[in-house]
């Protein structure tokens, strides 16, 4: 119906000639910023010939051949080879927003990898695009099945990703970190480098991107007739779903062989067809040309912005992940201007997210879980290993026990009944089962700051980590209502803002990760939940917060309740829409930012708390609100237990455990109850 | 009489010492033992005293080798996130951690009197670090002596090895200390850090010019070594697999110009993180590998 709604208005004929011209300017600017650093050393002409041949009695110009033009050669190929992918991937999702990034796709690759080295080396020096691939596929086969149920429609898509790119990322980090010291080459790995020291990888590379893009330009008839709608692209001939399994799996293929070689190279494939289009660029065959140009001159240009950044100070490698992902932020941002979410895929009926409608009474619920969470208190305090072994604590001993069980249990306890709330209240504000506080972008605006304090190497005590991190929520929420007032407030531009935020979150955690083991394991620690940091008084300060809050939540139920009903009924009501949404977006912030500083930002509970309330029979707000509390505050205590003793004596942070078994239920969840 | 009084807390038997966060009181030598970081776990075992537990052991064998631990000691988890249920169990008399822990401090101070010293942090110079760590934990157990004894050895060490390169009339070209992280990135130690003081201690220079992290090292592409043609490349162990016969085969590494003046030298691991002790290791190890030769790949 609207098939063009969510592109930029694209009656602009005056600014076609900006593509080119862009285009040029972007590639000679990428190429002479490259090449600038050599022009002292080596004749231009010499520099040229550098990409065919060398001079071996000149040592600079074997770095030219062997370095340089390699690595500008590596950055082109894979820059237009996942520029392409990026447009093939929005065609056939009609999705402004979907790449291989987003789609978490790279994300399933880089897991694959590790995976791989960990497992099954053998693999890897045998072939090692067949992990990669194999982590890619899990990864699109993943969103795919989350989204089946609920339609495709784009920030449903796109938070899909999001979350598997969260959930296989836990994984990866869960392996770093108890394996740390032996993996420093997958620290820098993932963090995406495109440093060449010879023409190997790139002669490997470049016969598979050519072939691969010429089977995506086979597709490029068949895609077009796939603007026109399921129905008449069926009747014209088309085999509407093989088509499209065909191109994403070239799309797969593509990205995962990039990852497997040179690392996570991440939102090329969302900037360029963004660009693309902001430019003007209108039919499929221009959008896929134009996608393809920029993606090489904007990787071209990440990369030697990466290089100079290297140059500067003490000379440590800043990845080229890291500048791609700080192009790929605001890259994001400019998309979401115009962007609106009643673009879906053509031809494919969308619905919202469809929850068995049988009700089940509230005191049996609310009893059944307050009996899991007093059982799951009693374990956590009584049955714990020791140095010696497993034994029990009596509960005559537990003044005893307390100090070390106690407070993270309660304070993690705490923090899941919070991001239960907030997940609730978000979810219901924006109507999108996806939806949810770690997609809000604070808990990354915390996680962000903490990212800039590791790498300045400032050190922080428990005081100043809290303090910090609830600036850095405070500010993210700040540029979240900057940016959500233009748009009353609405839910998806509010989750796609904070994707952006992530995204910046991103490029910091990148830097961080080259510098490898020492350097990034304290903040790994730490972004998924070091719980076991929580002192008394911080536990009986957060209880005291929560308790307030929950007290306060009594207000918001009928603005909540009445906010989906859509912005006219609801102010035809009588809610004031757009101060409505404020409130509620204030809590449900303050709300996270106190869950974050103890169980990091990566957490699922307020993703899968609501969505299971909802499941066990809960559909009004206020009962939603509190089973939705109850869930959190039992998956968070659970978790925690988990982390203190599955690998004792040492531990896992308790936030990487709840986003490990919150993500595996929620995969299962959703693809059963998301039934219609 | 001012004789008396000095003497007077040490008869009551409480002593005092100040460290990063406070101070820490022992009425008598400490016998339990937890160490924190691998640099403690060195000072300790140096000065002849085995912890009673100690964070990441089964590491310790691997990356940091000598001096060597003995049997029995027990595991209290990460360097990064130790059990503190785990230390508190085995009732340690003093706790020996770093800054890193500073979240930590008052649940670890909660389970014994805790010594805080960072060899490395911000600003700190790690090898007067690690003999304020040596000789202060001499103290706390009563062995000075023993303290004054390695100090005086790895000076001594450092000594012969550097007569050791000046008559082989070795210590002239400059020094670039690596680790391999991969066929693309080394790790390079930095002026700043722990390795530099075994190249001052050698009467040797470092290659590279730029100051690192807090570590002491920084993350490079292979290329940045390339300015630097007028060095020996020390490699220090251990290496990726496969990592000799990828350079072999790339022609960037063989036109190196120490590469192709024969100037790598294979070193085996030490730990850059370490102590005193790591200082004698390298400076041993490094005099005996530029003794020996270079060759022209890893190895």
């Amino acid at each position: 119906m609207y098939a063009e709604s969510a592109r930029l208005p694209s009656a602009r004929p005056t600014i076609r000639a900006t593509l080119p011209i862009a285009a040029v300017v972007l590639w000679l600017g990428a190429l002479a910023a490259s090449a600038m650093p050599w022009l002292n050393q080596l004749q231009p002409a010499a520099l040229v010939a550098a990409f065919w041949t060398f001079d071996p009695d000149q040592y600079s110009s074997v770095l030219a051949h062997y370095s340089w033009a390699p690595r500008v050669s590596i950055a082109v190929l894979i820059g237009c080879g996942l520029g392409l992918a990026g447009a093939v991937t929005q065609q056939i999702l009609g999705n402004p927003l979907a790449s291989p990034t987003t789609l978490g796709v790279e994300a399933g690759g880089q897991f694959g990898v590790t995976v791989a080295t960990l497992f099954a080396p053998g693999l890897l020096a045998f072939n090692p695009d067949l992990a990669a691939l194999a982590g890619g596929l899990l990864a699109i086969g993943l969103v795919i099945a989350l989204t089946w149920r609920l339609g495709f429609s784009p920030v449903t898509v796109i938070l899909a990703g999001l979350v598997i790119t969260f959930f296989l990322g836990a994984m990866n980090m869960a392996f770093l970190l108890l394996k740390g010291e032996w993996l420093g080459n997958l620290f820098i790995w993932g963090a995406g480098s495109l440093v060449q020291n010879n023409w190997g990888p790139f002669m490997d590379l470049w016969p598979r991107v050519l072939v691969l893009a010429m089977l995506m330009l086979a597709l490029i008839r068949p895609l077009q007739l796939l603007q026109l709608g399921q129905a008449s692209a069926s009747s014209l001939g088309a085999k509407v779903a093989l088509v499209r399994m065909l191109a994403l799996l070239l799309v797969v293929v593509m990205s995962t062989t990039v990852v497997s070689r040179v690392g996570v190279v991440a939102f090329i494939g969302l900037a360029a067809p963004v660009l693309a289009r902001l430019l003007g660029a209108r039919t499929l065959g221009s959008r896929l040309l134009w996608s393809t140009l920029l993606g090489g001159g904007l990787l071209l240009l990440a990369d030697t912005l990466a290089h100079w950044a290297s140059t500067w100070g003490d000379g440590s490698l800043v990845p080229t992940g890291t500048t791609t992902a700080l192009i790929g932020g605001p890259v994001i941002l400019l998309a979401l201007q115009g962007f609106r979410d009643t673009h879906r895929m053509p031809g494919q009926e969308s619905g919202p997210a469809r929850f068995p409608p049988q009700r089940r009474s509230p005191v049996l619920i609310g009893g059944a879980l307050v009996t899991l969470l007093l059982a799951t208190i009693v374990i956590s305090m009584g049955w714990s290993p020791g140095l010696e072994g497993w034994n029990w604590t009596l509960i005559s001993q537990w003044h005893e026990a307390w100090v070390w069980r106690g407070p993270r249990l309660l304070a993690a306890m705490l923090a899941g009944v919070a991001l239960g709330l907030a997940g609730t209240l978000i979810q219901r504000m924006t109507g999108n089962p996806m939806g949810s506080p770690e997609m809000l972008g604070i808990s990354g605006g915390a996680a962000l700051v903490m990212v800039v304090i590791v790498v300045s190497g400032l050190e922080v005590g428990r005081v100043g980590q809290l303090g910090a991190a609830t600036l850095g929520a405070a500010a993210a929420l700040g540029l979240l209502i900057l940016l959500a007032r233009k748009h009353r407030f609405a839910g998806n531009q509010l989750l796609l803002g904070g994707l952006a935020l992530y995204v910046f979150m991103d490029a910091g955690l990148r830097l961080v990760m080259a510098s490898g083991g020492p350097v990034a394991a304290p903040l790994l620690n730490w972004m998924y939940g070091s719980t076991w940091l929580i002192s008394e008084h911080e536990a009986f300060g957060l209880m005291a917060f929560v308790l307030l809050i929950c007290g306060l939540l009594g207000l918001v139920v009928r603005p909540l309740t009445l906010l989906p009903l859509g912005d006219t009924s609801a102010s035809s009501l009588g809610l004031p829409v757009a101060r409505a949404r404020l409130l509620l977006l204030l809590v449900a912030a303050v709300l996270t930012a106190s869950a974050t500083v103890v169980i990091g930002p990566l957490s699922f509970a307020g993703l899968i708390a609501p969505h299971l309330a909802r499941v066990l029979g809960q559909q009004t707000v206020g009962r939603q609100m509190i089973v939705a509390g109850l869930v959190g505050g039992l998956l968070l205590a659970v978790a925690d237990y988990l982390s203190r003793i599955v690998v004792f004596p040492a531990q896992l942070p308790a936030g990487l455990l709840a986003a490990l078994v919150g993500g595996v239920y929620f995969l299962w969840g959703l693809s059963r109850h998301g039934r219609a | 009489m001012a004789l008396l009084l000095s003497l007077a807390p040490m008869l009551a038997g409480a002593a005092t010492w100040q460290h990063e966060y406070g101070t820490v009181s022992l009425d008598e030598p400490p016998a339990r033992v937890v160490t924190l970081n691998w640099a403690a776990t060195e000072a300790l075992l140096l000065l002849g005293v085995t912890p009673i537990g100690m964070a990441d052991r089964d590491g310790y064998s691997v990356w940091v080798k000598e001096p060597e631990l003995p049997e029995g000691v027990h595991n209290i988890g990460t360097r990064v996130a130790p059990s503190l249920e785990a230390i508190a169990e085995l009732k340690p008399d003093l706790i020996v951690t770093s800054a890193e822990m500073a979240p930590a401090a008052e649940l670890l101070e909660r389970i014994a009197p805790t010594y805080v010293i960072s060899v490395y942090r911000e600003g700190s110079r790690p090898r007067e670090k690690s003999r304020e760590m040596l000789v202060t934990l001499g103290q706390m157990l009563g062995r000075e002596d023993r303290a004054d004894a390695v100090i005086a050895d790895i000076e001594e060490t450092l000594a012969i090895q550097r007569q050791r390169l000046e008559t082989a009339d070795l210590s002239d070209r400059p020094v670039a200390l690596v680790n391999f992280l991969d066929d693309r990135h080394v790790r390079i130690y930095a002026p700043n850090g722990l390795y530099q003081t075994v190249l001052d201690g050698l009467g040797l220079s470092n290659a590279w010019p730029r100051k690192g992290n807090f570590w002491g090292f920084s993350v490079v592409g292979l290329e940045a070594l390339a300015p630097y043609g007028n060095s020996r490349i020390v490699v220090i162990s251990p290496l990726p697999p496969g990592l000799a016969d990828t350079l072999a085969i790339s022609p960037f590494w063989t036109y190196l110009p120490p590469v192709k003046q024969q100037q790598i030298y294979p070193v085996d691991t030490t730990w850059p993180f370490g102590g005193l002790f790591q200082i004698k290791r390298l400076a041993v190890q490094l005099t005996d590998s530029l003794l020996a030769g270079g060759h022209d790949n890893v190895r």
